[in-house]
């Protein structure tokens, strides 16, 4: 299990580096001077250019530039934003939290929608029931998620009225910003609305993510279906059955958590375009978070935001796919153990 | 009173176009306490046979039999559930590839507790736990597992093939079976490990009056175990009778050319001349010969053979041959 950890974490440092590399690239191709794309300051004098080429060390050659880049990553200093001229690591730390929050819940009902589902219609493969799950994931997989959002929109809280339509929460609640996970904080802190806020912000996520939810929930029926259909027909599972064990304790004790094992590394890779709808979403939703703020950057060529966003969004979803990682390994004992000769 | 008797036993294969008659009309009965072995080539619808016995083939495969008598009870008269019920508990099987039977994320002690009966075990449910555990070392320990805890704590992977197939076996003994099937339980294990599982069950059978169905591919290994064989030929039922009378008096061509296949029977033959075996390979599903599916096959074939022959019996010893060798055949 050691060996495990120390592997994955050295992944993780390899893939930051490969990404920082990425990031530092792109200033030098994004139009304009290298060191005002990295620190984000547009409006300065001959003399601060000076010094702020002397802070980014512009003179000396290419791959100490990117070693006092890195040293100024870690430090936590991202440059200040060239639109706005605030602080880019203020910035991301007020947002990338609600987009954690919105993604990991979504995440969370795509998970628990989608993966029983599947196990469902593989139990009952090619019966109706099968079948109907299999065409509504299909007809929800299609489905553009701008066109659904607005849809969702229109429905639920235009004609219906019964959640709200933009935003995290109501103004009208004052949330004292602690961990920037807007329920935690909502838990944390001593206001006597205290459960109305609750239930304000989950009225206000409930649309936004299941609008998320929708295509990775699909994906997840057709993953855990197969898995399923392919675990029922293993040799193992017919022991069990010759066993005497009756169907239901075969599905919870064999089954499930062997279909489970060939899911859960997908749903790290999933997370990526969850992710990539969670932006589009935000913007539909006006959800505080970094990836309508990412695209906002992009509409004001912000590059010093562009970058950062981008830096900080992988960083996160690479995180989430170390996590479904170690769960697999939980999961499945092959994993956990020293491999010989592979 | 025959233990177990199957009539008219028929696996078909449900496709698209064409349903495919994979088992076709074979008879078995056992007695209490019987070796009985099970050969024919791979592809001849042994294992679809034994488990179709236990129930465990799935919505692909349909069963049909004239008759199904388990212990004088008319299993065909019995509802699904029922029927389950019964053959789960007096009936236990054991797979080819032990490793794949066994459930990689689930340790061993688990699976093995779990075939435990839960009424067998006495006592209040606080105690239940350690009972099952008790039991579950005890059971390792009949199938020769010295090391219990460390067995009981490992998963499958980290176990060899014939320690796995000793936990299958001791996962088989847990509901004390009467009948026990081996469906090729030394596929893919060395010469030794083979011996130590087939003196494992010969001495089941011995000391526990447990009646074994002994299913494999090679005539000559399971003659020392067995005491009566049948032989089957493409899902075709060819020859039964006791060990002796098969491996001495074959009286179809095919358990002849089976004896005549195998090096020990044919000590006589001068070094290095070549075995005698049957031209060509057992037909595919899907281009099953009509008649007697040995027909191309077979030396002694005449135009009768294009109609199945019924079974014939001689003294308990059943053929199912038009042109049968009555007389023991001049061996050179």
């Amino acid at each position: 299990m050691l060996i495990f950890t120390l592997r994955r974490l050295s992944l993780f440092v390899f893939t930051m580096l490969l990404l920082t590399m990425l990031s530092f690239s792109l200033s030098f191709l994004f139009p304009g001077d290298a060191v005002i794309n990295l620190s984000g300051a547009i409006n300065v004098t001959p003399a601060q250019l000076i010094e702020l080429k002397a802070r980014y060390h512009t003179d000396s050659n290419i791959i100490w530039q990117y070693i006092i880049y890195l040293k100024h990553i870690i430090s936590g200093d991202l440059g200040l934003s060239m639109a706005s001229q605030s602080v880019i690591s203020h910035e991301i730390m007020n947002l990338l939290p609600a987009t954690i929050e919105l993604s990991l819940v979504a995440l969370f009902i795509a998970m628990f929608i989608g993966i029983p589902l599947g196990f469902i219609a593989a139990i009952r493969h090619n019966k109706l029931s099968d079948n109907i799950i299999l065409s509504v994931s299909m007809i929800g997989y299609s489905i553009p998620v701008f066109w659904l959002g607005l849809l969702a929109i229109l429905i639920f809280s235009i004609n219906l009225g019964w959640f709200p339509s933009a935003g995290q929460i109501s103004l009208l609640f004052e949330i004292e910003l602690v961990t920037g996970i807007q329920f935690i904080d909502i838990l944390l802190s001593d206001s006597p609305y205290k459960w109305q806020a609750f239930r304000d912000a989950t009225a206000h996520i409930v649309l936004p993510a299941f609008v998320i939810a929708i295509a990775p929930t699909t994906i997840f029926i057709r993953l855990s279906r197969t898995s399923m259909i392919e675990v029922l027909q293993t040799s193992y599972i017919r022991a069990a059955s010759a066993k005497g064990l009756s169907f239901k304790q075969i599905i919870f004790r064999h089954a499930i958590r062997n279909a489970l094992i060939k899911i859960i590394r997908h749903v790290g890779l999933q997370f990526a375009s969850l992710v990539t709808i969670a932006m589009v979403t935000e913007v539909i939703f006006s959800w505080p978070g970094i990836g309508r703020w990412l695209i906002v950057s992009i509409a004001q060529r912000d590059y010093t935001a562009i970058q950062n966003g981008l830096l900080v969004l992988s960083c996160f979803i690479f995180v989430v796919h170390i996590l479904t990682d170690f769960i697999y390994a939980a999961l499945n004992p092959l994993a956990r153990d020293k491999k010989y000769g592979t | 009173m025959n233990l177990l008797d199957i009539r008219n036993l028929s696996i078909e294969l449900i496709t698209g176009d064409q349903n495919i008659l994979a088992v076709d009309k074979v008879s078995l009965s056992m007695k209490e306490g019987e070796v009985r072995g099970v050969v024919g080539e791979s592809g001849s619808g042994k294992s679809l046979l034994a488990q179709a016995i236990v129930g465990v083939l799935d919505d692909k495969w349909h069963v049909h039999a004239d008759r199904f008598h388990w212990r004088g009870i008319d299993l065909l008269r019995l509802s699904i559930d029922e029927r389950k019920e019964i053959l789960s508990r007096d009936i236990a099987m054991i797979f080819q590839e032990p490793m794949a039977c066994l459930d990689p994320t689930t340790s061993i002690g688990e699976q093995l507790s779990e075939a435990i009966e839960i009424s067998r075990l006495t006592g209040f449910f606080w105690q239940k736990q350690q009972q099952r555990e008790a039991e579950a070392i005890k059971l390792l320990h009949k199938v020769g597992i010295k090391k219990h805890t460390a067995c009981l704590k490992s998963y499958p992977h980290q176990l060899t093939e014939a320690v796995c197939q000793r936990v299958m076996i001791a996962i088989a003994l847990a509901r004390k079976p009467i009948l026990l099937i081996a469906d090729e339980p030394t596929a893919a294990m060395e010469n030794t490990n083979q011996g130590q599982v087939f003196r494992l069950l010969a001495s089941l059978n011995q000391l526990k009056n447990m009646a074994i169905l002994l299913i494999s591919h090679d005539l000559e290994n399971i003659t020392h175990w067995t005491h009566t064989i049948t032989v089957m030929y493409s899902g075709q039922f060819v020859e039964a009778g006791t060990t002796e009378q098969i491996f001495k008096k074959a009286m179809h061509p095919y358990t002849q050319a089976l004896v005549d296949s195998s090096p020990m029977a044919n000590l006589h033959l001068p070094a290095k001349s070549r075995l005698m075996t049957l031209p060509g390979s057992i037909p595919i599903l899907q281009h099953l010969p009509i008649g007697c599916r040995l027909g191309p096959r077979c030396p002694r074939a005449q135009q009768d053979c294009v109609r199945a022959p019924s079974v014939s019996s001689f003294h308990g010893h059943k053929v199912s041959c038009h042109f049968p060798f009555l007389t023991m055949p001049n061996r050179g």
